[in-house]
């Protein structure tokens, strides 16, 4: 008697995404036509890619362990960018503006300008542009970056249900991509998409950021939630079919547990592995469950998500 | 495949006896299709009756216990794909492997370290929950020591065997302790399975494809064996995943009993991110090589992400929690016990180096702002807790600080509390926490 499983077939896919224009070496996501990693019963014509994140200034908050592989370039975007493109092997770099937090250095979007310049001169790969967070400030900084590298594909990082207008705006005048944030919440996800679209935003630059929760951190959520958006998209939603982006080091690298120092050893194990551990653990699952673009922090995280991912889309299989 | 209501009905005797309380058979029938009665209320019904509904209502997926007594576990009985349909079942088991060629007093320094690890997290204990035992091949003999070495700690066992003689060795001495019989890859299964049969001792069958695989499970269990676990082939993860997936939707479907059984992986030194998969995808039993807590931390952790209740949010017991090493002097802050809104506060304090008490009060494991709005967390109920974890002890001073996203309840609450309480309004997100302790609680704090 044979085993004979049917293969799943669905009326959707994916759509397809491209990340990068202009001076940049442009990479597409999305295209898949079957669960996140069933490569062996559908046809996924791009790979997921994995970023790295780099920062305006030096991040207080960042930890030794996770700051160590970046010793020389914490606040030197640059150095930084050539780094994680030519040493550590990111397909692309998410440039996190955290210096623009009001909080965090209160720089200006001239400030924000110039760093985004500095990264877009030292490496030819898409760059993802995050802004330090919700408010006032967050548009600020993210419409002067767009206006300035008008053509350039960047992806901004991010637009709300409650305020999406301005950056819905300037990514269609200035032919950018937009990433929609919302609260690990499919109904919310749809509906920014609905307004974005309402807004003359072409969905085929749109990712969804459905808010990543870190291992141990409602990871859970985050997993259960990107499962039911590909079900939907797979099932022929068009509001909900746009590829997805991960946040994966910010949330990884919060926990508790990449932080401490935990005895006995037996138990807590090397802390630098540990956090290391921590990150993939949280990639991979979100993978599994639909990310298209993993957004990491430390390059040993990278390098291993890098091996499995390799492996799995080897071309011709 | 779950029968019909109509289909069960033809299986009964339609004599609308009533001896079930139901009216007729036919309404007796919808029940028991709706999984709201038991055919035992019928005492009229056939023998081929009782076995075609026995079998109808079978789980997908077999139950497995492996080891005896207190920390026996038990694998399989899962009923869905997505964990997001309804929880899934049985946490897999994480073994941890043990050369079994170690010196006898190492041995037993790690089987006591190893049986007593216990950490508590979100009102979850993890624990090593079995012990693989590697038979090295060029020293059998070592083998059967250290399974009842494990076994004597309460520990389940599973033997990874080397040769079917080391296998019938290390488990016949523990076979009252329902150990799992591991073989090697390629091996004949013929031994194996027989000596399974005699111990009424679990087995882990394995096939180069799905197959063979589910035929070797058919033939052990044709030949006796009960408990059964399958390990999928797959030298790469994609393949591994691949059949992972297959077997979980192959038992689901019910298209082969040979696939109605957990499923048994192996993570080998550094293979980390086989484990990651294994754990968050379908493994039902998992050796894992590596044996620190960088490895284990994370993969306890993330099972227990993925197998809580997605409908349940994950609740924290409420009570004063202490953040750092406070004194009563120290700020009081009060959440919910919504286990994220608790991770992301406590992680903040920590993160911001402020030593503190963190009032968790019970508002039904609701995020701040939904709990406020169901009710859960007005001024009147968040006093009535405080008072009920005697916060007035905890601290000498009578500030509370509550989250910003509630600044309306703090006339309700200090109200409640009475006593010279002053409310203080925090930040609305925990990551402005930070920069709350160093602007405003340095100016308001109680002097």
């Amino acid at each position: 008697m044979t085993v004979t499983v049917k293969p799943k077939t669905w009326p959707g896919a994916i759509r397809e995404v491209t990340l990068g224009a202009g001076s940049r070496q442009p990479l597409t996501i999305g295209g898949g036509k079957g669960l996140p990693l069933h490569t062996f019963e559908a046809p996924f014509p791009h790979r997921p890619l994995l970023a790295l994140e780099i920062t305006d200034v030096d991040p207080p908050r960042w930890v030794d362990t996770v700051r160590a592989p970046w010793d020389g370039a914490l606040g030197r975007p640059d150095v930084a960018a050539r780094r994680a493109v030519e040493e550590y092997g990111a397909d692309v770099v998410m440039l996190h503006l955290v210096g623009t937090h009001p909080d965090r250095g209160d720089r200006s979007p001239a400030e924000a300008v110039e760093a985004t310049r500095q990264v877009l001169d030292a490496v030819r790969v898409p760059l993802i542009v995050k802004g330090p967070g919700g408010g006032s400030r967050q548009n600020d900084v993210l419409v002067r970056v767009a206006e300035e590298f008008r053509g350039e594909g960047l992806v901004l990082h991010s637009a709300a249900q409650e305020d999406y207008k301005s950056l819905a705006a300037v990514t269609v005048a200035y032919g950018h991509v937009l990433v929609a944030e919302s609260p690990i919440d499919l109904n919310i996800a749809k509906q920014l998409n609905i307004l974005l679209s309402d807004a003359n935003v072409d969905l085929d630059r749109v990712l969804i950021d459905p808010m990543t929760g870190g291992l141990g951190y409602g990871l859970e959520y985050a997993y259960s939630v990107m499962q039911r958006i590909r079900l939907a998209a797979l099932g022929g939603d068009r509001m909900l079919n746009a590829p997805v982006i991960c946040l994966v080091g910010d949330e990884a690298w919060k926990a508790k547990e990449v932080k401490v120092d935990g005895t006995p050893a037996a138990i807590w194990g090397d802390r630098g592995k540990r956090g290391v551990h921590w990150e993939i653990a949280t990639a991979l699952p979100l993978l599994e469950a639909g990310a298209d673009l993993l957004v990491l922090r430390h390059p040993e995280a990278l390098a291993e998500v890098r091996r499995v991912v390799d492996g799995w889309f080897v071309p011709g299989r | 495949m779950a029968l019909t209501g109509l289909q069960i009905f033809k299986l009964l005797p339609n004599t609308n006896c009533k001896k079930c309380a139901c009216p007729t058979c036919l309404a007796f029938a919808m029940k028991l299709a709706a999984g709201k009665e038991s055919l035992d209320k019928c005492p009229d019904a056939s023998p081929e009756a009782r076995a075609a509904l026995g079998a109808a209502s079978a789980p997908p997926i077999r139950a497995v216990t492996v080891g005896h007594g207190e920390r026996a576990i038990t694998v399989g009985e899962e009923t869905v794909f997505f964990r997001h349909e309804k929880t899934f079942v049985h946490r897999p088991g994480l073994f941890r492997v043990l050369d079994a060629s170690t010196p006898a007093s190492a041995i037993e320094d790690r089987l006591t370290d190893w049986s007593a690890i216990r950490i508590d997290r979100a009102g979850e204990v993890f624990r090593v929950d079995g012990i693989a035992v590697v038979e090295s091949p060029g020293s059998p003999e070592f083998a059967p020591a250290a399974a009842q070495a494990a076994a004597a700690h309460g520990l389940p066992v599973a033997i990874l065997a080397a040769t079917a003689k080391g296998a019938a060795a290390a488990a016949e001495p523990i076979k009252d302790r329902r150990p799992l019989i591991v073989p090697p890859a390629g091996a004949d299964p013929g031994p194996f399975v027989a000596l399974a049969a005699r111990l009424g001792a679990a087995l882990v069958v394995s096939g180069a494809d799905l197959d063979s695989l589910a035929a070797a499970a058919a033939d052990a269990a044709r030949a006796g064996v009960a408990d059964i676990l399958l390990e999928p082939p797959g030298d790469d993860l994609a393949t591994l995943h691949k059949h992972l997936t297959l077997i979980r939707r192959g038992a689901l479907e019910r298209i082969h009993p040979g696939l109605a059984y957990p499923v048994f992986l192996r993570a080998g030194a550094g293979e980390f991110s086989k484990a990651v998969l294994g754990t968050a995808t379908f493994a039902s039993i998992m050796a894992v090589a590596d044996s620190g807590g960088e490895t284990w931390m994370p993969l306890w952790t993330l099972r227990q992400n993925i197998y809580t209740d997605p409908q349940q949010p994950l609740r924290m017991d409420p009570g004063i929690y202490a953040i750092g090493e406070p004194t009563d002097a120290s700020p009081l802050l009060v959440t919910t016990n919504f286990s994220l809104t608790y991770f992301t506060v406590s992680t903040e304090l920590d993160g911001a180096g402020v030593a503190c008490h963190l009032a968790v009060v019970d508002a039904e494991g609701l995020s701040v702002l939904t709990a406020w709005s169901a009710g859960k967390f007005s001024g009147d109920r968040v006093g009535k807790a405080l008072r009920e974890m005697k916060a007035a002890e905890h601290v000498s001073h009578r500030t509370v600080i509550i989250p910003g996203y509630v600044a309306v309840i703090s006339g309700e609450l200090e109200d409640a509390l009475g006593d010279g309480w002053q409310v203080l309004t925090g930040p609305q997100e925990a990551s402005d926490i930070g920069p709350f302790f160093r602007d405003v609680w340095e100016t308001a704090r109680p002097k």
